[in-house]
């Protein structure tokens, strides 16, 4: 297998305990210099701020300690003594799993009191061994690590659950024991065999909604689920922006032409070049209108085609937050960003003309210099997203 | 009879500038009106680069003739008239 056609694409969905305005899980996920991914889930004792404390806390330290590669046993014992003791249980515990996927594909995984992760390969569940570490126990339990290697192959896949997966529906006369390992394994197995182009975010998203539909709409815990696909990157292209020189517009719409994956325009202007170099026509569509965001045009064959500098501020908005997840919000920015999601490498092709209109000072100061948005934007989706992303000015 | 043809420029100056809110021009139309136009929207219009200096976004087309500052009231004001 040509192992640089090796992509991770890494996505979770979370739903907080119902009630709690913060959740007690905490996922994260880094991209260390050599190329390895690191992620981490946590769920700290209790629920709300209380909890997220000891989950940030532990996730971060997990997180630091795996990238520098430091002794298990040695990391796991400072995350137990550093958390803080809750005032009502007495101990200062939180339970996680980290994962460092090298860029090869092979896979190292530490589990502390998270229930068992699933690695799914194309031909179904497949049980993986591991070795148990004894650490410092504490007065109340013996505390254990498991630790796996792994190899991972284009195709497979890992989905990491916090317990408010294995434990939904609990007390139910259908789930008296909450939905179990068991069963959630068959049910992402099948969500699989259905769907197996399923990305890391809808088998994420997934599994949580059925969760909470087990938990009858109204989470009894924090139900966080992590999945990682190993597959042959998905490519986007987004072309925003005319070009210095007019003479390279052809070109430009050209590459749109020609390119191979997903393709997005941002830019009204850009978009009527394309149009005009290619002689297809663009159509706004104000079907759907949002209060703050232009709305979508279509040329047909591409993907999405969206007005330019409110739009790109609105994803860079909503990429640095990470809003769009919950929420329910729908126009030209969110979509882009569902495809953005949905993709592994993406190409930027950014015309670098300054439109005079936007430098009228009753415009809002929000409207930045498309280059600078850019740049934020390809930031959030390298580190924060783990995509990979290539620039280019035209 | 042939309708009026309206066009909303959905550029970023119009749209920021007041052109959201004339997207929504077809609930505003009085009952005598509704049948008699037709709502469109339109990528960059480009009237804001080459626009005098008394003439500001948002740009709107009533057929062939151009609104600019356009408000709701504005164009339908406009239009009956004609």
């Amino acid at each position: 297998m040509n192992e640089a056609s090796l992509f991770f694409e890494v996505d979770y969905y979370q739903i907080n305990k119902s009630g709690m305005s913060v959740a007690g899980d905490v996922f994260l996920s880094t991209r260390s210099d050599d190329g390895s991914i690191v992620t981490v889930l946590a769920d700290g004792l209790g629920s709300g701020i209380k909890a997220n404390v000891l989950a940030t806390l532990t996730a971060k330290m997990a997180s630091v300690f795996v990238l520098n590669s430091m002794d298990i046993r040695k990391s796991a014992e400072i995350i137990i003594d550093t958390l803080p003791v809750c005032s009502e249980r007495k101990i200062g515990y939180s339970t996680f799993t980290v994962a460092r996927i090298e860029p090869d594909g092979n896979v190292h995984i530490i589990e502390y009191d998270n229930p068992g992760f699933i690695f799914l390969s194309t031909s179904g569940a497949k049980k993986i061994n591991c070795e148990r570490i004894d650490i410092k126990s504490s007065p109340v339990k013996k505390n254990f690590i498991n630790y796996y290697t792994l190899r991972l192959e284009r195709g497979d896949r890992l989905v990491f659950f916090s317990d408010g997966v294995t434990q939904a529906g609990m007390g139910c006369a259908s789930t008296p024991l909450g939905w179990g390992s068991f069963n959630t394994c068959g049910y992402i197995e099948n969500l699989v065999k259905t769907d197996p182009g399923i990305g890391a975010g809808k088998l994420s998203r997934s599994v949580v909604s059925q969760a909470l539909a087990h938990d009858i709409y109204k989470a009894h815990d924090d139900i966080t689920c992590e999945v990682i696909c190993c597959r042959e990157p998905r490519k986007l292209l987004l072309v925003t922006g005319p070009s210095m020189h007019p003479e390279k517009d052809r070109e430009m719409s050209e590459r749109i032409r020609d390119f191979k994956g997903c393709r997005i325009i941002c830019g009204g202007t850009t978009s009527q070049i394309v149009s005009r170099e290619l002689e297809m026509d663009v159509e706004v569509d104000i079907s759907k209108i949002s209060k703050d965001i232009p709305p979508k045009s279509i040329i047909k064959g591409i993907d999405l085609v969206t007005e330019g500098i409110l739009t790109l501020c609105r994803i860079a908005e909503l990429l640095e937050s990470g809003k769009f997840r919950n929420s329910d919000e729908a126009n030209a920015a969110t979509e882009a960003i569902a495809i953005m999601m949905n993709n592994d490498i993406i190409y930027f092709l950014v015309g670098t003309r300054i439109n005079e209109a936007h430098q009228d000072p009753s415009m809002p100061r929000e409207i930045e210099i498309r280059r600078n948005i850019i740049k934020k934007i390809i930031y959030n989706l390298e580190n924060k997203y783990l995509k990979k992303t290539e620039l280019q000015f035209i | 009879m042939e309708k009026i043809k309206i066009t909303i420029c959905t550029g970023t100056a119009c749209y920021v500038l007041g052109g959201a809110a004339l997207l929504e021009l077809e609930d505003f139309l009085p009952d005598e009106l509704k049948f008699k136009v037709e709502v469109v929207g339109s990528a960059c219009l480009g009237m804001c680069k080459n626009a005098l200096p008394d003439s500001k976004p948002p740009f709107v087309k009533v057929d062939n003739e151009v609104i600019h500052s356009a408000t709701v009231q504005k164009i339908i004001s406009y239009i009956s008239q004609r």
